[in-house]
């Protein structure tokens, strides 16, 4: 379990790292907090010649609210995100799902822009990305992007990145109103990959109908993915006139779910099911502000 | 509560002392097999089979050899041939053992079989040459079902027709059929347990060095003098020319009592390259190919009559033994017919054991090798007790043995004495609370919650008086400033085996803690000893102090005597000091006593040799010593997500008097947490192609303290036949655990008409039950 042989750069600047992307090729990768990247290089399961270590860029962390937005900084440690007052208030969704991430130690080093890079199904914040149509700021030698987190995740362990692009931050709407936000997830032990988890966001109409709801799943399919047939049968609906089991199943309903040794893709059905009921219920009733 | 001393007062044995080797493996500065260097050092790293079965049509390392840095690349036409006899001194030369050859030779029967050593500067680049190495495999189908292995035409070894490495038959099932057609109830169901590992955090390692005709070996072993021995016979280099040295080892369970193939490659090779050598295993290498174990499966038959008294047990029992396991798994399978009636009062019983092959890892031991009775029987008690109608403590009281009952034989002849099963069966209950518990379940589920209670009692043989494990020495040495040095073989792998030492030697001596120290794991300074397996280190080791320290108390009073001129039966030891009895100031330290001793022979009494230094040896003094134990857990079933949740664990024991509760406490602690492991998510998987599928910890899913409750203890102390009346506690923990959480999971699903009759019980697994029961009744 020792890496091949591989450089190390460490540039001072986003620019510069995506400069040593373009000019080192489709040997080089960008690491960040190492929490996935590392085993995989000790494992041999990834090879790559060169490593872009983006951890000394402070330019890249921090978190900043404006214009109705929350920014998160790629190299933002997961930890720091789950202690930021700016994200807490007013991004709770993502609060939220930071606690399900591994454990502290993992938290410590791991970045929001490397767990999205990576782009695990069963991670938590891709589906909170997902949830909350989160921008993903990028930075190429051909200038900077903006990509919708709906067009984002393309496959298994696949995104929309080129290979000299870096994620510089995360921009997520601040959602306002009658608001309720719940993360739920199952695993076996605590702070492993979720068997089924799920992102609930809704906002309430002062009648107490749903305005608006996003429904993120993860664990459940070959990324994170919307529950969007499921979020568009609740809009506008009386929260009383929705049955939140039933709202799970039909979230569930058609997904690409997948098998493995933790659990069959029935049995993740009808735990993710179980989840998105549970978070529904949560969400719903901290909008209601009960 | 302290036990009787070995030789003189206690005054440690039976309290908490701290242990002595905490210090340094707290503050990180433990020695380990990885920690050791030597100038130019070399590195080993092995080329593994990618295929469960195939034939080796070719290895050319012609463009591994070109790398810089590499050494040497071997295969087994470089290593296998080297071999002057191997054979381990537990099992002799004798038994009809199975193969094991250090390198693939021609066939590949497991993924991760070692087929090359590469041997270079550094480890990494030893794994880049590895990459290099190219096999020309001849893919074949494998055989990787041990429970159908029987009919396939695919063998794993030609020599064994039909996949079967042994079978030991016990009288035939057919003598049970009397009782069972006159019986009110007679229970048949298959129980099977998964394929788990043992792993130690630290893995397998060993450096080898050879320098001079001489052989030093710095090896991760619980028996550091069979690395010893095993090396000495391999390479036929004389016994005293071969040095072991084993400082700290992070954990064992069985998987590190004899040195395995891996290891025998270091071994042939380090005479073959420029240097010292050195092969850490890393953690995909140990979960791949360090062994496997608890794969096995038994046909149980239980006969009741009808107030539920058991009438008759017996066991058809088959086991996963992989390709290569190590060592001889035959004989050890035994174990679990013998011990399959448990601690309970039956007349009549039998069993098989059947060992079969598969192209999968080798197994090997692991903490209570035979631990499959307990889980066997103890499960089938719950559903006979429920297809009864009676309540699951209460088929167990009716049956279980008492103290005053004992000496017992069980009905496959197991000679139970000096144990307790009812007294810590009811011990255990009184500390839940079973009767409250019952009437929380009931509550419980009014509401729609599922709680449930599951019970699993044994009885264990430790400390087997068997020719290899059935004597430890001990060297004790009052140095010539009073310290004292107790060497002893060790073997601890976390088993606080130096402060059972210090505290013995202490008490002994009647010297303070804190005077004492120990030397263990070094062959050339050390007695021979088999190391830690089988339960017997703390009652072998009471043993071998007693024994020595007498010899030195004699003399320490003696010279005590001639200088405070008293007579001997008037002096004591305490204190590091003698002192006659009654007046405190005619007193002489051990200091005192070691001046005169080493400097001045000729002030000693007469016929008092010169120097403190005496060694001697403690033979068992009965076959067994008797331990058991009931394990009661709760839980808490959510049945939507199939997820438990431990609520309450609770062990009452009996290992006679305690040298140290913490660390009885200890590995009982570390034994049920292996078991919580082995009942809910651990699982060594391979895939129809013989693929494991849980070569790391994502899918190799160990329990963590998040998962295990706080564990409560209870106590029950029966001396056994022995100094001091200590008993083994090393394996009981893992014994135990399985079929108490398994059974508390059964008894929440009752509910549901669920009978569990197979492990792990994964939330996926529980709502497949709950789902195949058809829902709540």
């Amino acid at each position: 379990m020792k890496p091949t042989a591989f450089d190390y750069h460490a540039p001072a600047s986003p620019e510069e790292a995506v400069s040593l992307l373009g000019s080192l090729g489709d040997g080089a990768k960008i690491i960040a907090g190492g929490q996935s990247l590392t085993p995989m290089l000790a494992l041999r399961l990834a090879v790559f010649e060169h490593l872009v270590d983006i951890r000394r860029i402070e330019s890249l962390r921090g978190v900043s609210r404006s214009n109705g937005t929350v920014r998160v900084g790629a190299g933002t440690t997961e930890a720091a995100v789950g202690r930021s007052d700016v994200v807490a208030a007013d991004v709770p969704l993502l609060a939220r799902a930071t606690p399900f991430i591994g454990h502290l130690a993992i938290r410590n080093r791991g970045t929001i822009g490397g767990c999205v890079a990576h782009a695990d199904a069963a991670a938590e914040y891709p589906a909170v990305a997902l949830a909350l149509d989160a921008t993903i700021e990028t930075l190429s030698p051909r200038g900077t992007r903006s990509i919708p987190a709906a067009e984002f995740f393309t496959g298994i362990w696949s995104t929309a990145l080129e290979p000299d692009e870096l994620i510089t931050a995360l921009e997520f709407g601040v959602w306002s109103g009658r608001t309720g936000f719940a993360v739920e997830e199952f695993a076996v032990r605590s702070g492993d990959f979720a068997i089924a988890g799920a992102t609930v966001a809704v906002e309430l109409s002062s009648s107490g109908s749903v305005d608006r709801c996003a429904i993120g799943l993860f664990g459940l399919g070959p990324t994170a993915v919307r529950a969007t047939a499921a979020e568009e049968s609740a809009a506008g609906t009386a929260v009383p006139d929705l049955n939140p089991d039933e709202i799970g199943q039909a979230a569930l309903a058609g997904q690409d779910v997948p098998s493995d040794s933790h659990g069959s893709a029935a049995y993740r059905t009808r735990v993710g099911a179980a989840m998105v009921a549970t978070a529904w219920r949560r969400a719903v009733k901290e909008a209601s502000g009960e | 509560m302290s036990g009787p001393a070995v030789g003189g007062a206690a005054r440690y044995a039976g309290t908490r002392v701290h242990r002595v080797e905490d210090t340094r493996l707290l503050t990180g500065t433990g020695t380990f097999a990885d920690d050791v260097t030597r100038a130019g050092l070399l590195h080993a790293f092995f080329v593994r089979s990618p295929h469960a079965r195939a034939a080796i049509l070719s290895v050319d390392a012609t463009e591994a050899l070109a790398l810089p840095g590499v050494i040497a690349v071997f295969t087994a036409a470089d290593l296998n041939g080297d071999i002057r006899e191997q054979w381990y001194t537990i099992d002799g030369p004798d038994i009809p053992d199975t193969p094991r050859p250090p390198l693939a030779d021609g066939m590949v029967r497991y993924v991760g079989d070692p087929v090359a050593l590469v041997v270079a500067e550094d480890r990494y680049i030893a794994e880049d040459a590895a990459e290099l190495v190219m096999v020309d495999y001849d893919p074949l189908d494998p055989v990787v079902d041990y429970a159908t292995a029987r009919e396939s035409e695919v063998l794993v070894h030609d020599a064994y027709p039909g996949n079967v490495a042994g079978e030991i038959p016990g009288a035939p099932f057919e003598t049970l059929d009397e009782v069972c057609d006159g019986a009110a109830h007679v229970l048949t169901e298959t129980i099977r347990e998964q394929g788990q590992a043992a792993v130690p955090m630290e893995g397998r390692g060993l450096t080898a060095e050879w320098s001079g005709g001489e052989l030093t070996l710095w090896s991760a072993s619980q028996a550091p003098h069979e690395v010893r021995l095993f090396a000495s016979r391999l390479l036929g280099v004389p016994e005293h020319k071969v040095r072991t040295i084993t400082r700290d080892v992070g954990g064992g369970f069985g998987q590190k009592v004899v040195p395995q193939r891996e290891e025998m490659c270091v071994l042939l090779a380090v005479r073959k390259v420029p240097g010292p050598l050195k092969w850490t295993e890393d953690r995909q290498e140990n979960l791949l190919s360090a062994g496997q174990a608890r794969h096995e499966h038994g046909d149980v038959r239980m006969a009741f009559a009808d107030d539920g008294t058991m009438l008759a047990t017996s066991i058809d029992h088959t086991d996963d033994v992989g390709s290569y396991p190590t060592p001889w798994p035959v004989g050890p399978g035994i174990a679990v017919g013998m011990m399959f009636p448990g601690p309970y009062r039956v007349a009549a019983g039998t069993f098989k054991h059947t060992s079969m092959f598969s192209n999968t890892v080798g197994r090997t031991a692991y903490r209570g090798p035979w631990a499959f009775e307990t889980l066997a029987r103890e499960l089938c008690l719950d559903i006979a007790a429920r297809r009864m109608g009676i309540d699951p403590a209460e088929l167990r009281r009716r049956n279980i043995l008492r103290r005053d009952e004992m000496p017992y034989s069980n009905p496959v002849g197991m000679p139970y004495d000096h144990m307790s099963p009812n007294e810590t069966f009811e011990q255990a209950l009184s500390i839940l609370g079973y009767e409250e518990f019952r009437k929380e379940q009931a509550a419980a589920r009014a509401e729609g919650r599922y709680l449930g209670v599951g019970i699993s009692t044994y009885v264990e043989p430790t400390a087997s008086a068997m020719p290899y494990y059935g004597s430890e020495g001990a060297t004790i040495r009052v140095e010539p400033s009073g310290k004292i040095n107790v060497y002893m073989a060790g073997g601890s792998t976390g088993n606080s085996l130096e402060t059972t030492a210090v505290m013995l030697t202490a008490d002994a001596l009647g010297a303070r803690i804190e005077d004492v120290s120990t030397i263990q794991g070094d062959t050339a300074v050390t007695p021979f000893g088999p190391g830690t397996g089988g339960s017997r280190s703390g009652p072998m080791i009471a043993g071998a102090v007693g024994e020595t320290a007498s010899i030195l108390r004699e003399r320490l009073l003696a010279i005590a005597a001639g200088k405070l001129e008293a007579d001997v039966a008037d002096v004591e030891l305490s204190e590091s000091s003698a002192s006659v009895k009654g007046d405190p100031d005619a007193s002489v330290t051990f200091a005192e006593i070691a001046n005169l001793a080493y400097f001045q022979p000729a002030a000693l009494p007469p016929g008092v040799p010169a120097g403190l230094e005496a060694s001697a040896r403690y033979a068992a003094q009965a076959m067994m010593l008797w331990a058991n134990a009931t394990h009661v857990c709760t839980c808490e079933v959510d049945t939507v997500t199939g997820a438990v949740k431990l609520l309450r664990y609770i062990v009452s024991e009996d290992c006679g008097p305690m040298i140290n509760p913490n660390l009885v406490e200890g590995q009982i602690a570390g034994g049920v947490v292996q078991g919580i492991g082995g009942a809910l998510m651990e699982h060594l998987a391979y895939d129809e192609d013989g693929n494991p599928v849980s070569t790391t910890f994502m899918d190799y899913m160990l329990p963590t303290s998040t998962e295990v409750p706080v564990i409560e203890y209870g106590h029950v102390e029966t001396p056994g036949p022995n100094p001091g009346g200590y008993k083994g506690v090393g394996e009981g923990g893992a014994i135990g655990a399985p079929a108490a959480v398994a059974n508390a999971v059964a008894d929440a699903l009752s509910p549901f008409g669920v009978t569990v009759t197979q492990l792990p019980l994964t939330p996926d697994a529980i709502v497949g039950l709950i789902s195949s029961a058809g829902g709540a009744s």
